[in-house]
């Protein structure tokens, strides 16, 4: 156990520092010279030649390309992932002031799209092959094929404008985070419910279940009893997978509701050319994104110890 | 019931068809602006009424499917083009070709698609062809990862086996016996994620990182005329529905196709 353990950690440190790695090689992408842009945003539009060798070394662009990579490495694992070129700010300053709203918008959204998913499912997996289940089928296939942007749109427009609910409540607070979270939660619940629905009609077939139901076991008792547990596997990995997609997803949310999380800012660090913050968030983000698999994956080794297939 | 599916399908496909190539032939200039028009309800004269500058609703998601489903079609064959190549290479050469394209996609898919979208957005700049170049870098790994795997499957059958002692030399065994179904396996999987890449470039379009105006998308539509959501609703819910119906057409098709696939 403490060996699979450290290898599947081993492996997470290492999906880090390739994606580090990654996200470093996407400024060589950049066109023109990084130093005049920061000069530029300094307001220098025109610089001199000894201008633009200063700030040349003051970034470390006249360093050779793999001392640069080892700078990178070295201050990524202090946690210093540079400066934005458009404030002069730490870029992790810069993310931890916007961070706490984005935790918000994403735990409502995990709570909401648990609650829609995994009840429903289970009732219409009761009822399997039935309308109840045949709906679920629609409304996931439906939900699944709706993009986050349209429902909030319209969310905001029913709610607030039509309702006259308020004004929109943009502040970053866990009050305000439900109202964002829908349109995010509506297609991790489709996800969710479709994983969780296949996973219990795998498990609805196995071995084991015709035992337990051979020995009498009523139909509650198999759903959570020996189906659930067997469903975990596929579940939680589902939950990574939705933390992939919740990140990119929170970035348009966040613009449509003027939300003041790290994914608003994103897209002012993208319209402002500030290559530094962009590489920070995404790093951050793959690293959210590892860290969620990491933790699903050892939750799923004391649901399900089995070892895994192949 | 999957063949219905298939059906309807189909259908939206067609639908989809007939908006992008025969929709503009009898509608207005989709950039003509008459300010005189403007917000008019859905008429005759513009079936799906006009936006805030006069422009017809109806042309201008004609239009946008040019763009919204071009650009993901172009995505999704580039994509399986850069994939199929970097997955036979890895597994038709081996050794230490393979242990690097493996890393390289290992380190690819551990970044989420549209994550990395973003990332490549971001340093480029905004506009449609950064963008589609974005999805294109991001989109690759998993077409590549699949191609790999399925190609090293093959390569072990007896009969790939049996065609290399009836002589044929490595590469012809594999262009016969390794390449085709593997191709094809990948082209249903790649028409799956057809949908995902709807999503994704209509996502990043919206919040104004592929096209500009007054250039129609349908990602685009729904942001510039999400202000009038309240007193022209058809001005959202037009370029909205027209996603939607493109990702459940592709989704039933390829769920369909993949089926067929599995189906001996």
């Amino acid at each position: 156990m403490v060996r699979r353990l450290l290898a599947r950690l081993g492996v997470a440190v290492a999906t880090v520092a390739g994606a580090a790695a990654l996200v470093w090689a996407l400024q060589l992408l950049a066109p023109g010279d990084p130093a005049r842009r920061v000069l530029a945003a300094t307001g220098i539009h025109d610089p001199l030649p000894a201008q633009v060798e200063a700030a040349q070394r003051e970034l470390g662009l006249d360093q050779p390309v793999y001392r640069r990579l080892m700078d990178w490495y070295a201050g990524v694992a202090r946690g210093d992932l540079g400066v934005s070129w458009r404030t002069g700010r730490p870029v992790r300053a810069e993310l931890a002031d916007r961070l706490p709203a984005t935790g918000r918008l994403v735990a409502a959204t995990g709570v909401l799209a648990a609650l829609a998913a995994i009840p429903v499912t289970l009732l219409a997996s009761a009822s399997r092959r039935r309308w109840p289940d045949g709906l679920l089928r629609v409304g996931t296939f439906v939900a699944a094929a709706t993009p986050s942007f349209l429902v909030g749109t319209l969310l905001l427009d029913i709610l607030v404008v039509r309702a006259g609910v308020g004004r929109v409540l943009s502040d970053g607070s866990w009050r305000a985070a439900w109202l964002p979270a829908v349109p995010l939660a509506l297609g991790i619940a489709a996800y969710w419910s479709r994983v969780l629905r296949t996973a219990l009609g795998e498990a609805a077939t196995a071995p084991f279940l015709e035992t337990a139901a051979a020995r009498g076991s009523g139909r509650l008792r198999l759903l959570f009893v020996h189906a659930l547990p067997n469903a975990a596997r596929p579940l939680l990995a589902a939950v990574g997978v939705a933390m992939g997609s919740l990140l990119a997803g929170a970035v348009v949310i966040e613009t449509l509701f003027t939300w003041p999380g790290v994914g608003r800012h994103l897209i002012e660090a993208i319209e402002a050319r500030d290559a530094p913050v962009v590489q920070g968030f995404v790093l951050f983000g793959v690293a959210c994104y590892v860290a969620t698999s990491l933790l699903t994956d050892m939750l799923a080794w004391l649901i399900d110890p089995r070892p895994e297939a192949a | 019931m999957r063949s219905a599916g298939a059906v309807v399908g189909l259908f939206l496909l067609a639908l989809l068809a007939f908006l992008a190539f025969m929709v503009p032939a009898f509608t207005p200039d989709p950039d003509a602006t008459a300010y005189g028009d403007k917000l008019a309800q859905p008429s005759w004269a513009h079936l799906l009424g006009t936006d805030a500058a006069g422009r017809d609703v109806l042309a201008r998601v004609a239009a946008g499917a040019r763009i919204s489903l071009g650009g993901a079609l172009l995505v999704g064959v580039a994509g399986v083009v850069v994939g199929l190549l970097v997955g036979l290479a890895a597994a038709l050469v081996g050794g230490v070709v393979d242990a690097l394209l493996s890393r390289l996609i290992d380190v690819v898919l551990a970044v989420p698609t549209l994550l990395l979208a973003l990332a490549v957005v971001g340093v480029l700049g905004p506009g449609l062809r950064n963008l589609l170049v974005a999805m294109v870098l991001a989109g690759w790994a998993p077409i590549a990862r699949l191609a790999r795997a399925w190609a090293a499957e093959r390569l072990g059958r007896p009969y790939v086996t049996a065609a290399r002692l009836a002589g044929l030399s490595r590469w012809r065994a594999a262009r016969l016996h390794v390449v085709p179904p593997t191709a094809h396996a990948v082209l249903a999987v790649a028409t799956l994620g057809l949908g995902e890449t709807i999503l994704g470039l209509a996502g990043l379009s919206f919040v104004g990182l592929g096209v500009q105006p007054p250039t129609a998308e349908w990602g685009q539509l729904v942001a510039e005329n999400r202000l009038y959501a309240t007193t022209a609703p058809w001005l959202v819910l037009a370029p909205g529905a027209a996603i939607v119906l493109s990702v459940a057409a592709v989704t039933l098709l390829a769920d369909a196709w993949l089926d067929r696939a599995a189906a001996p």
